[in-house]
């Protein structure tokens, strides 16, 4: 069974044909085969105020029942409810909105002490409709449907857009061009202090686009520049313009010249190693546009505004489509800085002919930690969007990992910080009894032979613990090859390949080559 | 049109082929919700209002033709 939906109305038709459903308003069935859940109850109709006011509160009551009869490790979600129908008949009578507002906000609170409770706001899908398209009295009485089943369409996209922001399936970065998308005017023609950025319309739009896209960075997502023009031109603008917004440190990397567009995009993912399908081009030229959406199919391209003053809409549509998450952790806020730390190591790579002197002068500090309440929500999410390095590819939820550590995996997390800056948590590995089921580690840290010490260390530690055996897997996915030969490179010895390119290793612990190298310094938390 | 109706009917009631006799009596998946589904595709495909009463009288694809032309859908 994939989700379950706890209801008081006629929902079937928004969810997916292969959810379940309780009866109308029943709690009394609560299916342990079920994926997980939904919680989806709307307001009462009728002009009863009072009786409104107790169902409302009824429902809370009995969210919170269900809440705790339902497996910790599975998650739940709950749409808040939305007063959409209903007809006070005095201007001052505020009693069901108030007990709606209560409702609203107990699911709230519940959400602060659940961590499988994930917590939706209808209104943000209501609020694109007038009251009259979003109810329809008539399917009301056919079919007691709290919602105008012509939303339908509507409805699935918004709640897949939903499950994917839970599941944190977003894009990494932007790619935006200068001229006409970032000020208005051409650089070239206009001059620094010609073109349209801060002061009056259009450069007003243009410095409030600079600044949303601002606080996106700051929230994780990776700003980066593509445009054809000379970039002493531009490094002056961003250096002498007083209205500028983002200037150079603000982009982890940038392609200015005049190369086709397509190449200088496939530079940006290889420098800053992110798969291209992790990529959001912006510019507002159609032709460029057209050419990205045929060269690069993977890179997502939205339509650009024609109007400046359109940009503030097309922003939110933006952060909609690609850039919405459930929440966001310490890690994403870090990010750009991340990034360019990779670059000015990547510089300082090319001063030494020996890479183990460049590794020793690079202070790598690996930390260890046992997963824990605060690493938790992190290592989920590296399990969903780990891509390249990552043995498994297995995704797994918050509850998920809760629910392996309660049955007895061992679960480690690694952080690695370097003189150039700290990274942060970027690696993991879950192993259940003697089998490795997952390792993955976050593309930012490749290239310095962590993964090794940080296997190493782990099979010392499962050895230390008694284990003489190690069993692990590779399972082939579109994207990660790198890593197919990862556990014979580690010294593994392949016991099985099968058909479908996935390879099986066993290690005997007694006799593994558990060495390593003395400028990785390991600590153990 | 009557293409179109047996293409929603196909859809709602997740068939891989489709005869002209269909109705609710010898259809399994043709229950209420169905019903419901149904109604609410024609009246977005054809453009028209079923009334609760049309709705409740949608058993078979001849009742959908038939509701139809009354309300003035014509072939095209």
């Amino acid at each position: 069974m994939s989700l379950f939906v706890f209801r008081n109305n006629t929902v079937e038709r928004f969810f997916p044909k292969d959810y379940a459903f309780s009866g109308y308003d029943d709690i009394s069935v609560i299916p342990a085969d079920a994926n997980g859940y939904v919680w989806f109850y709307q307001a009462p109709v009728g002009y009863n105020r009072e009786a409104s006011v107790k169902e409302i509160q009824g429902y809370q009551q009995k969210f919170n029942f269900v809440l705790a009869q339902i497996d910790p490790n599975k998650t739940v979600i709950a749409l808040t409810m939305e007063d959409t129908y209903s007809v006070p008949f005095t201007e001052d009578d505020y009693v069901v909105r108030t007990a709606i507002e209560q409702y609203n906000a107990a699911l709230f609170e519940a959400e602060k002490v659940n961590a499988n409770l994930k917590v939706i706001d209808y209104f943000e899908f209501t609020r694109n409709y007038p009251v009259a398209d979003l109810f329809d009295w008539k399917f009301y009485f056919i079919s007691q449907m709290g919602i105008n089943p012509k939303l339908t369409k509507d409805f699935q996209a918004w709640w897949n857009r939903k499950l994917e922001s839970i599941a944190l399936k977003r894009k990494k970065c932007i790619v935006l061009d200068l001229d006409n998308t970032l000020w208005g005017g051409v650089l070239g023609e206009d001059g620094i202090s010609g073109i349209k950025i801060g002061g009056d319309y259009p450069g007003k739009a243009f410095a409030f686009f600079q600044k949303s896209l601002l606080q996106l960075s700051k929230a994780g997502v990776i700003l980066t520049v593509c445009s054809k023009n000379n970039e002493h031109d531009v490094l002056e603008a961003w250096e002498k313009n007083p209205f500028m917004v983002l200037k150079k440190e603000h982009f982890a990397a940038y392609r200015i010249n005049w190369t086709d567009k397509a190449t200088n995009i496939k530079e940006l993912a290889e420098e800053l190693n992110i798969g291209l399908d992790s990529f959001v081009f912006v510019d507002d030229n159609p032709t460029e546009r057209e050419l990205i959406k045929q060269m690069l199919p993977m890179v997502s391209v939205p339509e650009f505004p024609a109007q400046p003053y359109e940009l503030p809409v097309f922003f939110k549509q933006l952060v909609n489509d690609y850039f919405k998450v459930y929440s966001i952790t310490e890690e994403d806020k870090k990010k750009t800085e991340q990034y360019k730390a990779n670059a000015a190591r990547a510089q300082a790579q090319n001063s030494f002919t020996d890479f183990g002197a460049f590794l020793e002068s690079l202070e790598i500090q690996i930390t260890i930690e046992a997963a824990n309440e605060f690493n938790i929500p992190r290592i989920a999410q590296m399990t969903q969007k780990t891509n390249q390095f990552n043995l498994t590819t297995k995704r797994y939820t918050d509850a998920d990992v809760k629910g392996f550590l309660a049955n007895g995996w061992k679960i480690w997390c690694i952080s690695v910080a370097d003189r150039f800056g700290d990274n942060g948590i970027t690696g993991c590995i879950m192993v259940n009894g003697d089998t490795i089921d997952t390792f993955l580690l976050s593309c930012r840290i490749l290239g310095k032979g962590i993964e090794k010490a940080f296997i190493k260390k782990i099979l010392a530690m499962l050895k230390e613990s008694g284990i003489k055996a190690v069993k692990a897997a590779y399972l082939p996915t579109a994207k990660n090859a790198q890593v197919a030969d990862f556990y014979d490179r580690c010294g593994f010895p392949c016991v099985a390949e099968n058909a479908d390119g996935s390879k099986e290793y066993a290690l005997d612990l007694k006799s593994a080559d558990l060495e390593i190298e003395k400028y990785y310094h390991i600590n153990l938390k | 049109m009557e293409e179109k109706v047996l293409e929603i009917l196909k859809s709602v009631l997740e068939l891989d082929s489709i005869e002209r006799n269909i109705a609710s009596s010898n259809c399994e998946k043709w229950d209420s919700m169905a019903q419901l589904n149904i109604s609410v595709e024609l009246e977005s495909e054809f453009g028209v209002t079923l009334e609760p009463e049309d709705i409740a009288a949608l058993a078979s694809y001849e009742d959908i033709l038939k509701i139809l032309k009354e309300k003035g859908v014509s072939d095209l």
